[in-house]
This record gives C-alpha cells, structure tokens and sequence, in this order.
C-alpha cells in the first residue's frame, strides 16, 4: 500500500492525482506483462510522471507521433493480439482528433467480434483558451461500447485505473487537472490501494433528510464541497425566528459521479428518497451534458423530484484568464441554487 | 481464385433476388492478389483487410460455412453474425480484422506488428491490404509512418484497382504510381501485374521474405481491375467499351471450366447450410 500524504508538495501543481494514476500504472504493470503506455512524447511523459516506469518498464513504452487518430487505431490493433494498451492522448481537446478511431473502431470491436479485448485511453483536462480547455466527455458517454471514468481524489484515480486494466472493455479514462492539490482530501483520499469499481459512485458528505442532494463530478466536487464547508455547522435546525435556519439547509448529500457510464442509478435513486430535491454541479458545458442526462432519467425515475442545473455556459474557452472563473461554477453560484432549491 | 469467384457471384444472386439485403462489396477481377499473396505467407502469418474482403478471407482459408452465414448476418457466423461483411475477423486461421472505414486498417495493422514483434516476439509478418484510393486518406499515411518509425514487419499490399468507388485517381491521386507515396516514408516498394497469380506469387515471395528478413515495412502495389460495380445497389459509370477492355484482363479468362463444379458444390452447401441457420439473439448493453 502507498499513500500520498508523506510525499513532499510537487513543485508543479495538482500532482496527487497524477502521481496516483502513475502509482496505479506502474502497480499494475508490475503484476501484467501486457501493459504497454503509449502516446505523444511517452517516454518524456513518465521521465517528469513517473520514473519508476521510465526505469522499470522502458521497453513497454512507446513514443508515439502527433497522430491522435493513428494512435489510437495503433492501439486497437495491439489489443487484437492480447497487449493491454493504455493511450495518452494528453488533452481532452484532442480527443476531437481520434474521435474517429475512438467511436469508428475501438468501440465496436468487442461487439463485432464476440471476443474481448482491453484499451484505456487518457486525456485530461486544463482550462486554458479555446482549444485547451473543452470538455467532452459527455460525447464519449453517448457512444455505445465505452466506459467513462472522471476520478475527482487519488484514491478513485488509483482505484478506478487498476479497476480499467482488469476490465474488458474501451475505458475513457479523463484527470481533471482543475483538482487542486491543497483539497482537504483526508486520509482515505490518499490511500492508494486496490480498484474502485466503475459502476458505483461516493456518498462524499452527509446531509440532512429533507435538504438537497448534490450530484458532481472532477473538480465541481471540490468547489462543492467547499462551498458547503463554509456554511458554519449549525446545532439546532431552527433560527432564533423558530424557522428552519438557512445554514440547516446547507447541510446537503453530496455524490462524486467518478464513473459518468455506467451511472450507479439504483444508489442515487435511493439517496433522493430523503431529499426529494437535487442540484446537478458540473464543469462542462450544461447544454446537452452529463447533468441533462441524469435530470432527465431521474425525473423519470420520480417524477416531482425538484432540479436544478449548474455548469459551464455554452460559450468557446476565452484565452484571456481573465474571463476563466466564468467558464464554471462557483461556490456563490452553488450556495444560491442550494437556497433557491430550497425555497 | 474459382472459388472466390464462384462464391461472389452466388452472393451477388442473393443479393439480386433480395434475399442478402446488404450492400456487398465484391472483388471480381482482383481474385489474383488476395491468393498469390497469401500463398507465399506462412499460416501463422497475419492477415487485415479492408471493406472488399470476401476474397482475403478465402483465401487466408477461412472455411466456407461461417464465412457465408457471416455474410449472411447468421448466429453460426465466424463473428456469430453481429460483424456483417466489414468487420469480419476469424482467429483461428489469422484473419485478424476487417475494416469498413478506408485506411482505418493501417494503423491497426501496424500495431499488431507491434505486437507481434515486441509482445509475441515471433518472426511473423502482418499482411495488410487496402485501394489505391486509401492513400489519400490521413489514416493511410499516420499508420505508414508509424510503422516506418517503428521498423515494423508489415507487408503493405495495395490493390489499385485506379478507383475510389465510381471516382477516377484525376481525383485523388498526384502521382503517378501509388508506390511513389511509400518513398517518402524511406519504404521499399515493388509494382507487379496483379492479374497474374503467378507474377503476384513470385513478387510476394519477395515481399514476404523482405518484411521477415529485415523487420521493416514493405509495399508491393499490384495493377488490377475491378470488374463489378464498387458494391451492390450501386450503378457503375464506365462505358461498356471499357468494360470489354478490362475483362480481357480478367485473372480468370483462361481457367478451366471444370474447376467450377467443385467450387459451385461447396457454396451451395455453405449457403445452404447458413439459409437453416438461426439468426443472432442481439446481446445485451
């Protein structure tokens, strides 16, 4: 077992969940001699990431050229002999460019050959202007034939990518590099040890019966939960009027979705018994996402739950860092949709 | 040759009279290459196709019964009848994969050739075929330089048939012989006659032994002519002329008749036999 809290701080920032995908990596090439890293500029990437792959590994990595699209089809056909390929992509932008290789080819091929086969492919996430800082993942979770993973703590990034490289199947597997590093994760955050599975979620906070239930994902967990953290804890549910207190309903569930396919629908069915309202906090873009998925599968569910949506505005990634704090939502923005569901 | 002909043609029968409803996509006049190459590869070679590969199948020596009922979208098909014409792969005999998208399949092919040289660490080669018309797209030339970066033993097999479905090379081609394009990646090249089986054989005997011997990449273009429509459901623009002039090419024109009889017995036993077969219960998601 490996755990994070003893590491010096990184001199580059949010690297727990990084050097936790690394560990992962490095596990689990240690154990099965089929797994193979490649991507653009792979060698470089794990001399900075991972040395310990660099050092153990050297042969079973392979530098790619910039050809996202030629990439992935590589590693298609590498899994037609058994090899376990994980592809780094790098951003999630260019995964506009394998799209085809992606959706065309590796998606089918377990359909169309009744056979199995194994194929992780990384991208991550960073806001930066128009064309380094989309988000696509809810396209990839419309494709029949893929899972879709988005870890917002070590542990899940660990977890869930061991949990990929033993599972059949095409694995979308995204690091939200907006997590910062200075979370209060606490001691199970950091823990690095066996797989998370893909089709469960976690009950991050505890609120109270009645209240909201918040539903998130990557780095909306952390601006969730912060958001909620300073709301002081109140000791009684009522105010001094003898009205239930503001700060009472801030005490709300909060879901991390760190698997958006499959969706564990029976678990977040279940929690919206005790509240009956939900608030959906994404990072992308809201129009045709992820949070209109599930509001419109659970209020099929149960109709007359109350919903709410916050994300990211249809609107191209500004250059300028000037605009960035625009492009998701915010711990007020939160705060408020929690008072107006309230209401 | 005779049986992939024969098998093509009762397929383009059914096709007809509307029972195979799909839109198959036939290699008549191109019977040569598919079985002059694969004669020269050894069994445990590997073999990835593109869309027109009924013949590749055949002749890499797929059995009849679960190819037919494959095409026949059959529960008893090699693939269990969920691949269809395009996506065919069958193991047992290295038939690995079979790609509808053009030049999807270079890529893939050259990462099996990673694994087969870095993973398997055997000396097999990986036989890939794809169109003239496959050189213009991207997927083409990212596949290529991979497999030229990496020095991988994949045999690059093109069937120029100087069509992109009903469109001219005026269109999609700049040079004049599609090999030319193999040079600007450093890799060896041979032009042959891919109506003579004979030629085809003798070339690939080369090719084969090259690829084996140095582990790198080498494309062996083989000249020929498509002598059906691009697919089924599909009209055909060339005049009648040209036609007749092409057919006077056909691999097949000096064959003897009674090879037929044997060819025409097997199909219509896979046929047969597939027509009783039950259809594919759709899997779960």
């Amino acid at each position: 077992m490996q755990s994070l809290a003893t590491k010096p701080q990184p001199f580059l920032r949010n690297h727990f969940v990084r050097d936790a995908i690394g560990q992962a990596l490095y596990d689990a090439m240690i154990v099965d001699a089929s797994i193979v890293l490649l991507g653009e500029g792979a060698h470089i990437k794990q001399h900075y990431d991972m040395p310990t792959i660099l050092r153990g590994f050297p042969d079973r990595i392979v530098t790619m050229p910039i050809s996202e699209d030629g990439n992935t089809n590589f590693a298609v056909g590498m899994s037609l002999l058994g090899v376990k390929p994980v592809v780094d992509v790098i951003a999630g932008d260019f995964l506009y460019r394998t799209l085809d290789s992606i959706a065309n080819t590796a998606a089918k091929l377990d359909f169309v050959s009744g056979r199995e086969h194994t194929i992780i492919i990384r991208a991550e996430f960073l806001l930066g202007g128009p064309t380094t800082g989309q988000r696509p993942e809810a396209i990839f979770t419309h494709i029949p034939g893929l899972r879709v993973l988005l870890p917002s703590t070590p542990r899940e990034a660990y977890g869930l990518m061991r949990d990929a490289l033993v599972t059949p199947g095409v694995t979308l597997f995204f690091e939200d590099r907006m997590i910062k590093d200075d979370d209060d994760w606490d001691e199970r955050d950091l823990k690095l040890e066996g797989c998370v599975p893909s089709d469960r979620c976690s009950w991050r906070m505890k609120g109270q019966r009645g209240n909201v239930t918040i539903l998130t994902y990557g780095v909306m967990r952390q601006v969730v939960e912060r958001a909620l953290r300073s709301v002081p804890k109140p000791t009684s549910p009522y105010s001094d009027s003898g009205d239930i207190s503001e700060e009472w309903g801030m005490q709300c569930d909060v879901i991390d979705l760190w698997s958006l396919y499959p969706i564990n629908w029976g678990f977040i069915n279940k929690m919206l018994e005790r509240t009956g309202r939900l608030l959906i906090v994404e990072p992308d873009v809201t129009y045709g996402g992820i949070g209109a998925e599930i509001a419109a599968t659970l209020a099929e569910m149960r109709p007359g739950v109350r919903i709410k949506r916050l994300g990211a505005p249809r609107t191209t990634v500004p250059a300028s860092p000037a605009f960035h704090s625009q492009m998701m939502p915010t711990e007020e923005q939160i705060v408020s949709a929690i008072r107006k569901l309230n209401q | 040759m005779v049986l992939i002909r024969v098998l093509e043609d009762r397929l383009q029968e059914l096709c007809n009279t509307g029972v195979l409803a799909a839109d198959l996509h036939f290699c008549k006049g191109q019977e040569a290459i598919p079985v002059g190459i694969c004669a020269a590869l050894r069994e445990t070679d590997y073999l990835v196709a593109h869309h027109r590969t009924i013949a590749h199948a055949v002749a890499k020596g797929v059995p009849l019964e679960p190819l037919v009922a494959e095409l026949l979208g059959k529960a008893t098909g090699m693939n269990g009848g969920m691949a269809g014409e395009m996506h065919m792969s069958y193991l047992p005999k290295r038939f690995m994969f079979s790609f509808q998208l053009v030049g999807t399949c270079i890529p893939v092919a050259a990462g099996l050739a990673w694994a087969v040289k870095n993973y398997h660490k055997t000396d097999d080669i990986v036989v890939v075929f794809h169109g003239d018309a496959a050189t213009a797209n991207a997927q083409w030339h990212e596949g290529v330089n991979i497999a030229a970066v990496q020095q991988l033993p994949l045999l690059l097999v093109c069937e120029n048939n100087h069509l992109a479905g009903n469109v001219r090379p005026e269109h999609y081609l700049p040079t004049k012989f599609v090999s030319q394009r193999a040079g600007g990646y450093g890799i060896e090249s041979a032009i042959v006659d891919g109506n003579d089986v004979e030629a085809v054989l003798d070339a690939a005997k080369y090719a084969v032994g090259y690829v084996r011997q140095h582990s790198v990449p080498f494309m062996l273009e083989c000249d020929t002519t498509r002598l059906g429509k691009h697919k089924q459901g599909q009209g055909d623009l060339r005049p009648a002329e040209e036609m007749t002039a092409l057919a006077k090419r056909d691999p097949l024109r000096n064959v003897d008749r009674s090879l037929y009889r044997d060819a025409e017995e097997q199909v219509a036993q896979a046929i047969e036999t597939a027509m009783r077969s039950p259809d594919p219960v759709l899997p779960k998601p």
